[in-house]
This record gives structure tokens, sequence and C-alpha cells, in this order.
């Protein structure tokens, strides 16, 4: 009774889940299908018509009459249309009109007794009474049925790009201090802000969620001009590390100020107060119960952190600077497509292999966040 | 097992994927010691590539003019100086343009930095403005630059450049004109160098589909409409237009309407018009709109249809020439397309252009050409920078992008001779020949007007919408911003 009165409902929840996770895979599938076509396939047709055999209209060109040889008293030029041995040729033809006027195998008239005879497997073959004159080859238009083809191009190009090693080295050198100092800096923020009072906390906090809705882009310039004016002060230079570590760091932390804040005001007070009747301080609360508890929080935001700075490409252009020592992976790429943007075949193999990094921090920081997550509920109270 | 080992590295990915978080967490760390493996190698050949290589060593191709150079290497010393140097170029121009300053690296001994960004036009700004601005710039916009010399975050180029311009360049009045711009204290002085030129008034064909079909390269713009006529009666498609380009969608209609108004009215008109002396619903411009609309907004006259226009991606739309059988025979763009043609196609053979034509019915108009390019500006006032505009006075500097690819350059000391190939060098030539030259009107025009409404206006303009009605949007958007 019970099991035939939930199915409809869990079978609508089954279809809900498939649907949505088609709906969310479907476009990275696509993704990574165009990734492994090649640039002129993806210029003419979809990435769903690369998983079949498809007949296509193409043109070819035959080698130039130099390549010509006499045979038997004519004079032959040879040679094969398509490469590797999977394609079959259907029909061919000389004008583009008429792509396929001719079957395959059968000779076809080009006039003054020369004759064009392809062959299904895309070899071809002209023969001529007279010697061939002029320095381009005959055009050759065929259909041919083209299995589906693919190709890691793409990727070969984007890792042998000269300086995708050291802007992989410079995303790292970017990403993971500007995502441990915010880190650290709001966790003891948000451990004084929610059990530590003081005048003023409420309005402190107020001012700090008030500082998530500022749009990073506003405060730009106004950086920049501090950093290049410390910068001249001190006789360094205005673009380093450590300048863009400590603006990540800013842009980073009113969110994580906040998520700290809610989630340890959130922590039992009780567990708190019987640590102070044993009399630890403040820090030894902080270091030895509040961070382990909150490992949960610290862990969600750091994916968060990491991921924002390692796809970052305006704050690192404007604080790093865009020469080619100091470009980030993002910005590498970005210029790997050309001035007019056309490469995007680059795109998505660049995609795949940047997406690695924020993977394996997702995957190992994940096992830590449904440990934090678990170990809070067995124990009980 | 036998196949094809292109298709098993593919399965063999997939494989790897399939087996969940173990296999592909393994294949993460794989591939990440595969990268540091090639980012060590990526740094080796980086050093190794560090001494710079002169792509044609100095001396020995006649075709360039060495003297120039060796001049130049004399009169400039900057060891143990930088410069840096922004501009547009990345991928394989900034391959080409590094081919060329390695040169001035070579004669002054200077540290030159060369960098770019997607959003340029937007670094700049934020980079002039903190005060960390590159040494020299090089921007497309000339409706950027004017706002960058009003500011006062440009240093003049004076007199000398100015009276060397008009001497050097072809119709070196225009381009003296097109480098002049208002400074902070509201006087107007010469603030940038043109260097590097593209032709936009070019109609790209297939010569072998036109041999076939029995047309004729047209003369005359009633020719040409001819020919768009009776392509439709032989039953093919004459023209491929395509405007998309993401942000920028639309841009290349305003090409072709800039391309009409040089051909349906005068220089001057079109001079007051970029600057909204007459308003965008003036007759002249209308009738270019209209004039653009019968080539784009006919069903039949277009590759997909009018409705197509606005959707297809411009670097896409080229492609249909090569197709079989082709989708169509014409195309309008400007002298950069051939990077967009499918590999392996020969320019001059495989695909040609010709010049697009002026009506006979206006003979006085002569021969205007639509052009575009990159103005050098001195950014921070220092040796290296002064020196860096008068390398780009030489004749080298010219002869050797010439020499590469997409390089076209009005100064007429250059060696025609140095052009890569037979059609670069008939670009360069309809610079020289042409009676008018124009900058690209929309990069004149204000940011909002020339890189947006006019933009969006072309949209619906081949959405349906009339003339009459984009014009007075636009001038809607340009009245707001006055």
């Amino acid at each position: 009774m019970i099991a035939s009165a939930r199915s409809p409902l869990i079978i609508v929840v089954h279809i809900s889940v498939l649907l949505l996770v088609a709906l969310w895979t479907l476009p990275t599938a696509g993704l990574l299908i165009s990734s492994l076509r090649d640039k002129d396939q993806l210029a003419v047709s979809g990435w769903w018509t690369a998983l079949s055999t498809s007949s296509q209209n193409l043109t070819g060109r035959a080698a130039s009459p130099e390549a010509q040889v006499e045979k038997d008293g004519k004079f032959v030029i040879e040679g094969k249309l398509l490469e590797g041995d999977t394609a079959k040729v259907s029909a061919f033809g000389v004008r583009p009109l008429q792509p396929s006027a001719f079957e395959a195998g059968k000779p076809a008239d080009l006039g003054d007794g020369q004759t064009l005879t392809v062959n299904e497997d895309g070899s071809y073959q002209i023969v001529s009474p007279t010697r061939m004159e002029g320095t381009r080859g005959q055009r050759i238009f065929y259909t041919a049925s083209v299995p589906p083809r693919f190709t890691l191009d793409n990727y070969r190009e984007v890792l042998n790009a000269a300086g995708i090693g050291s802007s992989f080295i410079n995303s790292l050198t970017v990403a993971i201090p500007s995502t441990i100092i915010p880190i650290l800096v709001a966790a003891f923020c948000a451990y004084a802000l929610a059990w530590m009072p003081f005048p003023g906390r409420a309005i402190l906090i107020a001012v700090i969620v008030g500082l998530l809705v500022v749009p990073l882009q506003m405060s730009l310039i106004p950086l920049l001009k501090l950093y290049n004016g410390v910068g001249a002060f001190f006789g360094v230079p205005a673009k380093t590390y450590v300048g863009i570590w400590l603006a990540h760091m800013g842009f980073g932390l009113p969110l994580a100020v906040y998520l700290l804040r809610n989630y340890m005001a959130g922590l039992p007070r009780e567990i708190l107060e019987s640590a102070r009747v044993d009399g630890a301080s403040d820090f030894d609360i902080f270091v030895k119960i509040i961070l382990p508890l909150s490992f949960p929080a610290l862990a969600s935001f750091s994916i968060f952190q990491f991921l924002w700075t390692w796809n970052d490409l305006l704050v690192a252009m404007v604080f790093l600077g865009t020469g080619n020592d100091e470009l980030v992976l993002t910005g590498r790429l970005v210029n790997l497509l050309g001035s007019r943007g056309g490469n995007w075949e680059i795109l998505t193999a660049s995609a795949f292999i940047t997406i690695i990094v924020p993977l394996i921090v997702f995957f190992s920081l994940q096992r830590y966040l449904v440990r934090g997550l678990l170990s809070g509920s067995v124990k009980g109270g | 097992m036998k196949g094809n080992p292109k298709r098993f590295e593919f399965w063999g990915i997939l494989e790897n994927a399939c087996p969940g978080r173990v296999g592909l967490l393994w294949e993460a760390n794989h591939v990440k010691k595969t990268l540091l493996m090639t980012a060590a190698l990526a740094l080796l050949m980086a050093g190794g590539a560090a001494a710079a290589d002169l792509k044609f060593k100095p001396g020995e191709d006649s075709k360039f003019n060495w003297q120039s150079f060796e001049d130049f290497k004399k009169g400039h010393d900057l060891k143990g100086q930088t410069l840096t140097i922004f501009g547009p170029w990345r991928g394989e121009d900034e391959a080409l343009f590094k081919n060329v300053y390695a040169y001035f690296v070579e004669a002054t001994g200077v540290d030159l930095k060369y960098s770019s960004s997607e959003n340029y036009e937007q670094q700049i700004v934020i980079d002039t403005q903190a005060g960390s601005p590159p040494d020299v710039a090089i921007l497309p916009q000339p409706g950027l630059i004017a706002d960058l010399a009003s500011k006062g975050y440009l240093t003049p180029l004076g007199d000398e450049t100015q009276k060397w311009l008009l001497d050097n360049y072809a119709a070196g009045q225009s381009w003296v004109d097109l480098s002049t711009y208002k400074g902070k204290d509201g006087n107007a002085a010469l603030y940038a160098f043109p260097y590097k030129i593209d032709v936009k008034s070019l109609v790209w064909y297939v010569p072998e589909n036109f041999e076939d079909a029995g047309y004729e390269v047209p003369k005359t713009m009633e020719d040409l409409k001819a020919l768009t006529e009776k392509i439709v009666a032989d039953g093919g498609t004459p023209w491929c237009i395509g405007l998309g380009s993401g942000g920028a969608t639309g841009w290349p209609a305003t090409d072709w309407v800039e391309d009409l108004m040089l051909r349906t009215a005068s220089p001057e008109t079109y001079d007051k018009w970029v600057k909204n002396e007459i308003p965008f619903t003036d007759a002249s411009v209308v009738g270019a709109l209209d004039e653009f609309g019968w080539f784009a907004k006919n069903d039949k006259f277009v590759d997909g249809g009018a409705a197509a226009v606005a959707s297809t991606d411009f670097r896409d739309s080229p492609k249909g020439l090569f197709a079989s059988p082709p989708k169509c025979y014409l195309h309008h763009q400007a002298s950069f397309i051939p990077s967009f043609f499918p590999e392996g196609t020969v320019v001059g053979e495989d695909a040609d252009f010709f010049y697009m034509p002026p009506y006979a019915s206006k003979p006085e108009l002569g021969n205007p050409v639509l052009g575009a390019g990159t103005l050098a500006m001195i950014t921070k006032d220092t040796p290296a920078s002064r020196a860096f505009i008068e390398f780009l006075k030489t004749p080298i500097a010219h002869e050797v992008w010439m020499a590469q690819t997409s390089f076209l350059t009005p100064y007429k000391s250059a060696n025609k001779e140095a052009y890569a190939n037979g059609p670069m060098k008939k670009q360069g030539e309809i610079l020289l020949n042409s009676t008018t030259f124009r900058f690209d009107g929309s990069d004149l025009m204000p940011g909002k007007i020339g890189a947006g409404a006019f933009w969006t206006g072309m949209v619906d303009f081949v959405g349906g919408k009339s003339a009459a009605d984009v014009a007075g949007g636009v001038q809607k958007a340009w009245d707001a911003i006055k």
C-alpha cells in the first residue's frame, strides 16, 4: 500500500532529477565534444552532428599540373582527396553549381580529351592526351559520407602555447595566498563579532554586510592610485603579488566575515561557556573549539574564494599587469584567442584545462566538508 | 586493435573520465603533473627565445630599406632603459608585431615589454587615470584617444612629426586631421601617429566561381547592383552578410553604411555626420542606410535571408563563399578577413577582392576609401617612447610588417615590393591611390554612439525597422549625451 502510494511521486522526483542532471551536463558535454573537433568543422556544424556519420559536400583541389607524369603517351595526375581511409565518396563534380554531377568511379569529361575519375576511397586521376599547363590544380567538388572524427589538436595548441606554463604558476601564486589570507583574517574577525561583546558591534556587522553590495569595478581606479602612491613612496613597483593578494583579500573579506560570523554565532553557547569556566582564554576557545567546529564553513568559503580568484581576469589585469611575465592563466588564454577573438576552438580546450585545478580543490575539500558536517550530528548532546 | 590512433586517444579519455570520482581525481592529478612538466618546458623555451631573432637579416634582402635601420641604430642608444608598450594585438598579431619591434630592440638595446589585454579600452583608461600608464599606447579608436587627450594623459608629438606626416603619408592632411585632438588646455595638437592601416572598401569573391558562372568584376555600383540581380536570376544567392560579433554585434553593417555614405555624399558631409554637425536623420544618412537595405534586407540577395543577417557571426559569414555549392558569391569586409577563410585558402587565387566601386552617376566623388587603423601615442614622456615614435618614421618599421601579413601603410617611402603577396600590394595601392581617405566613422563617433546606438540601430534595421526610425533612434541617443 505504502509503496503504491509513494511511487508516483518518486517517479516524478526521479524524472525531474534526471532532467536537471541532463540540463546541467548537456552544455558541458557539448563543450567537451567541441573541444575534440577541428577548427573548420566547428565553424560549419554543431557539436551534436559530430557523433554520427554525415554526408557532406566538400571541395578539394587536385595537385598542380607540375605533378603530372607521362604514362603510355598520356599525362596523368594522381592523388588523394581525403586524409585517412574512413570517408567514402559517393559523387563528384567539377563545377560548383553541380557538385554531384558524376558518380564515384566513373570518368568525367573535362573537355580537350581530359578525363577526371574520383574513386570511392577519395583517390583521383586526371588523364590528358596532351601536356597540362597552369599552376593551379583542378577544383574537385565531391559528396562524401564522413564518419565522426576527433582530434586533440586544440589541446595540443593550448598546452604548447608559449608562456602557458609560467601563467599557470602565476595563477597558483595569485590564487593560493588570496584564498588563505582572507580566511585567516575573517575567522579571527568573525569570532570577535560573534562572541566578544563590545560597543558598536551591531553597527560594525551592518557596515560589513553593507560592503557586500559595493561593486568591485568601482574601486579599481582609486585602489590602483593608492598602490601607485605607496609604490612611489617606498620606491617599489606598484603592481606586485602582494598587491593583488591584498586586493583579493579586500574584495573577499565582507562575504567571508559575514558567512563565518553567522556560522559561529550558531554554535551552542554551552560549549563556550563551559570552556570559559574551565579557564580557557578567548584565544584558546578560538583555536581549540571554534576553528575545528567551523571547518565546514571554512571549507565552503575557501572553495568559493579559490574559484573566484582562479577564474578572475579583471583584478589580475589591473593589479598585476598584462606583461608577459605576470600574465595569469585566464589572461593568457584570452590572448590566445587572437585580436579579433576568432580562434574560439581554443576556448573549448582551455576550458577543460583550467577546470582541472578547481576540480582538484573541490573534490579534496569536499571530503572535509562532509566530515565536518557529520562530526556534529552523530555525537549528540 | 587496429584503428585510427587519434580516435583511440579520444576513447581513452572517455574511459578515464567514466570510473567516477577516483578516476577523475587520478586523471586530474595526472594532467596536473603533465601540466607542470609542460610548464617547466615552456619556461625553458621562453628563456631560449629571449635572445631576439630578427625575422629578416639586416642587409640581406634588398627590398628592405636597411640604410634607414642602420641610421636609426647610430642615432639611438637606450641601453639599460625600459619601454612598455600597450597595444590591441594579441595571438598571431602579437607575434607579427614582435617581429617588428625586435628591430627596435636590436637597434637601441632597450628592454621592451609589450602587453595587451582583451579589454584594452578599459585597461588603458584605468591605468592612465590611476597613474600607472605604459610608455607608449597603441589604440584603434580615435574616439577613445580624443578622450585621453582631453584629460591630459597624452604627450603632444610636436610640429616636426606633423610635418613628417604631411610630407610622407599619402593623403597626408587626412592623417594629420585624424591624429589631431584637443588637449587638456583646449588647444588642438598632434597626439597620435597612425601606424598599420586596414582598408575596408573591399568586396571579396571566389574568382573561379565567377569564371564558372560567367560573371565579371563590376566597375561601378550600378554594375554591382546589376550583378546582384543577375546572380538571383541565375538561381544563386549573391551576398553573405553577417553582423554577429558578440557584444559588438552590428559593426559590419556600420562599415557598409559608411562605405555607401562616402559613395553617395561628399566627404565634407561625411565629416559633419561623424561629428553630428548634421543630424543622423539627414537625408544623406538615411539614403545611405536605404542603399545598404537594398542589399541586406532582400531575402533573395542574402544567404539565409534577411533574418539571418543579424544572427550570423561575421567570422563565419565569409565561409559561405567557399561552400559547395557556393552559398554566396560576394562578401563586403575589410582587409583582415582572410584570417577567417578556411585553412589553406590562397588569397589572390582561391579568393580575391575588388574595390567597392563608386556610382557612375556620381563621378565628382572620385574613388573614396574607407579604412581603419591603429594609432601610436606617448602616454609617458621618456627618451625611449620618443625614440619609438621616431622608429615608426623609418621605412624599415613598415617594411618588416609589410613583408609578413595583414599590414598596410600609406607611407610613400616604404617599398611597395616589400608586401608579402600580390593582394596586399593591391590593397596598398588602393590606399595610396585613394582620392579621399576616411577613417571608420563609427570609431570617430563618441563611444555611446559609434560603439553602441549605431550598432544596435543597424541590428534593428536589418530586423525590419525603417531607415528613418533607426536614424531617429540613433540621433535621440546622441542628443542624450550632448
